[in-house]
């Protein structure tokens, strides 16, 4: 059935999996329809997630090295900080982005749509109370940060948007929630000035990465003024005319006070948001939607990307769904064949990784091996001001074969690249150890931990 | 066998090429492969082709007159792989026979009136829905299916039968679960249901798959029989065409009968042909005398 507002291939959603969708399918010869509630397009990763958050903490980290820099007989007064500059700064960098894209889908003939759009039907749906058809449609439509039930409306209590909002810099900041978000937002508003306090529920903060690594991150994050409560549960926050009261049990069983709290206890998809049901399409309980590895939903015209088809929620997972089930609605043989997602956390120390960790392998009983170098012994890092650093690498011991990588320290996000191509193809070890990389650089350390486990290292 | 290492882009060039990557290095003997194993293994490395030479039909059809050329959908492309795999897959033999259908006939005449006070259209699909689970019961060994790799038959204790129902976006196969349970109303009801409900493209995935058997059936459309693909991992499908009134010799007359055709595919290396000639001939007899879905 073909409506007078018809869409050949329409995308719900216009963040970093929805705009890949839109951009190659366009570049593939489809007219495209992109709608987004928004008045901008990017989603949560452009407008108020990965990019506003990365321009505070490059911020904090300036402010951070300045103020070390008097270690090196160096000294910079306190830093005045203007809050309305630095977020008119950041809602540029932001514009910049937004604009490109805008330019980007003006590029491919793509008709952007300022709306909601739900399904009325497999090849039917509304925007805004209007009719359109369909052929292929893709779903993108992200997910929410998660609200812990109970707790009170109020101004102080912040989600991860109105962290980036930086409204003030509370004196006290309690941060409920140690997954990467929080963290961030405890190296931004540390540096910024704010006594931060991380509680989180698991037995470390980051869950799911290298314990090593957390070690490590924890002792910075420590000795840049944070607390950390692992083990914590927050059972009720209230809020009084001065402040917020948080009463916790477990670790830490006890009360204490907080000028502002940061909720980051994780997102949930926003499957529920589509109307998918008169599509035909089910959406679990957590509000995720099932994918193939063609990202195809059970309804062969419709695809699903990104954090609604659960996680990891990260935008690079998403741009690569994105583009699958652009190409397979095209005709195209592609597929979503591999599980490696890199994640990072954008701390101080920076902390990345990919693969399998060794906590992970033993929970799982895979059979593997690990190695590091300390960067306590890398010249570069040394020399550029660097602290305690670490590369690992979980391998086979049979076949030597890289099976998970982490790496903690400066640029650990950039040098995570390496390990994750290595891994893709295939490498083993000795790969990474007869590679030649350049002296002195953070980079040599994953050739430094691999001839380590080697036998062939000389460094150490 | 484990999944070889290759790279992301001699995988993109496996899924191109619609070649399973584990079968190509296990044919290999390798535990990697490259994109130059492919050129190796077509050309003849001693692995089989992964595929068909097709090269004889791709032919410039313009040049006998005017075409139009339209895309296969993305739907009907994923049917065709798996009727293909089934076919090349399942050594299936079709075994024929009737089923007279008078008495089921007369039955439904005379709940006509009730059938529409109940807003249900009491189908002979419904009957032979219910008898053939019936059938299935009687012979457990037809309710079964082979596990992937031929060593071992899973034979199943629910009796959920498979509806193929023809749609404009191509076939589909919802499934009435536990028929054995269920009265004739509330299977024909069930069936009218997934049928119109596969129409407007509104089946759950859930709604498909797990069934015992399948029933295809053309006895609306014609023909006098067929031989349709038996849709793993079920061990067999029923195909049945028109209900026809047909002479039939009782000894000493030729009686007009209404006459049910029916067409088994199965999967011969499960199923022998005397096993198949005696349940199809068993689910005749179910159709012939109704009353014995009752004991």
């Amino acid at each position: 059935m073909t409506l007078e507002n018809h869409a050949d291939f329409i995308v719900f959603g216009a963040g970093p999996g929805g705009y890949a969708a839109a951009f190659r399918a366009a570049d593939l010869g489809r007219d495209v329809v992109l709608v987004d509630p928004r008045a901008t397009l990017g989603g949560v990763c452009l407008n108020e997630g990965c990019i506003p958050s990365k321009a505070l903490l490059h911020a904090a980290e300036v402010i951070r090295e300045a103020r070390e820099m008097s270690d090196w007989g160096i000294k910079f007064a306190k830093p005045k900080v203007n809050l309305d500059a630095l977020q008119a700064k950041k809602e540029r960098i932001v514009g910049t982005l937004t604009g490109g894209l805008v330019q980007l889908a003006k590029k491919r003939k793509v008709t952007v749509v300022k709306g909601t759009a739900t399904f009325n039907g497999p090849d039917i749906l509304k925007i805004d109370g209007e009719d359109w058809s369909f052929k292929d449609a893709v779903i993108a439509v992200g997910s929410s940060s998660i609200k812990l039930p109970g707790w009170p409306e109020d101004d102080r209590i912040w989600d991860s948007t109105a962290a980036l909002e930086l409204r003030e810099i509370p004196k006290n900041l309690a941060i409920v929630g140690g997954g990467i978000i929080g963290l961030e937002m405890a190296t931004v508003y540390s540096a910024l000035g704010s006594e931060v306090t991380i509680i989180e529920l698991g037995d470390q903060i980051a869950p799911g990465a290298e314990t090593d690594a957390v070690r490590i991150l924890a002792n910075a994050l420590k000795s840049q003024g944070c607390k950390i409560l692992t083990d914590t549960r927050v059972e009720t926050i209230k809020a009084t005319k001065a402040s917020l009261t948080l009463t916790c049990t477990g670790a830490f069983a006890g009360k204490f006070t907080a000028d502002v709290v940061i909720q980051s206890v994780g997102r949930s998809a926003n499957g529920n948001l589509v109307g998918a049901d008169a599509a035909g399409i089910t959406v679990q309980k957590n509000g995720t939607i099932d994918v193939d590895n063609c990202c195809a939903t059970s309804q062969p015209n419709i695809y699903a990307v990104g954090d609604v088809t659960g996680g990891p929620m990260l935008a690079h997972r998403a741009t690569h769904q994105g583009k699958v089930a652009a190409e397979v609605a095209c005709g195209h043989s592609a597929a979503m064949d591999t599980d490696l997602i890199p994640s990072v956390c954008y701390t101080n120390p920076e902390m990345a990784w990919a693969g399998l960790t060794t906590g992970r392998a033993k929970a799982d009983g895979i059979s593997h091996k690990s190695t590091a170098f300390p960067w306590a012994a890398s010249g570069r890092n040394l020399a550029s001001g660097g602290g305690d650093g670490l590369t690992k690498i979980v391998y086979c011991p049979e076949t030597e074969r890289i099976l998970g990588a982490t790496l903690i320290g400066a640029n650990a996000g950039e040098l995570l690249a390496e390990m994750v191509l290595a891994m893709e193809m295939g490498a083993t070890l000795t790969d990474i150890a007869l590679t030649v990389h350049a002296h002195p650089t953070l980079s040599e350390t994953t050739a430094f931990a691999a001839e380590r486990a080697l036998g062939t290292l000389t460094d150490m | 066998m484990t999944k070889p290492i290759a790279s992301p882009s001699t995988r993109a060039f496996a899924r191109e090429k619609g070649v399973d990557l584990t079968v190509l290095a296990a044919a290999l003997g390798q535990d990697s492969i490259s994109v130059s194993d492919f050129e190796r293994n077509l050309t003849g490395g001693g692995a089989p082709a992964p595929s068909a030479d097709t090269s004889f039909w791709d032919v410039d059809h313009t040049l006998y007159g005017p075409v139009v050329t339209e895309k296969m959908s993305r739907f009907a492309m994923i049917a065709a792989k798996n009727l293909t795999a089934a076919q090349q897959l399942i050594p299936a033999v079709t075994h024929h026979d009737r089923a007279d259908m008078g008495e089921i006939e007369e039955f439904r005449k005379s709940l006509k009136a009730e059938a529409l006070n109940r807003g249900i259209k009491l189908t002979g699909l419904a009957f032979q829905t219910k008898a053939l689970a019936r059938a299935l019961q009687d012979f457990p060994r037809f309710n079964a299916s082979l596990s992937a790799d031929g060593e071992s038959l899973h034979i199943k204790n629910y009796y959920n039968i498979g509806i193929a129902v023809d749609t404009p976006h191509g076939l589909m196969v919802p499934v009435v679960r536990n028929v054995e349970r269920k009265g004739l109303w509330q299977i024909a009801s069930e069936i009218g249901d997934l049928a119109s409900r596969a129409q407007a493209r509104k089946i759950r995935p859930e709604e498909m798959g797990g069934a015992s058997m399948t029933i295809t059936n053309l006895g609306g459309i014609g023909g006098t029989a067929f031989t349709p693909i038996v849709n793993p991992p079920e061990l067999a499908i029923l195909g049945l065409t028109r209900t026809e009134v047909t002479p039939v010799w009782n000894g000493t007359e030729f009686i007009p009968k209404q006459m049910a055709p029916l067409d088994l595919s199965y999967d011969h290396r499960v199923i022998n042909g005397a096993e198949a000639a005696r349940f199809l001939s068993h689910f005749a007899g179910l159709l012939a005398d109704p009353h014995k879905l009752l004991l």
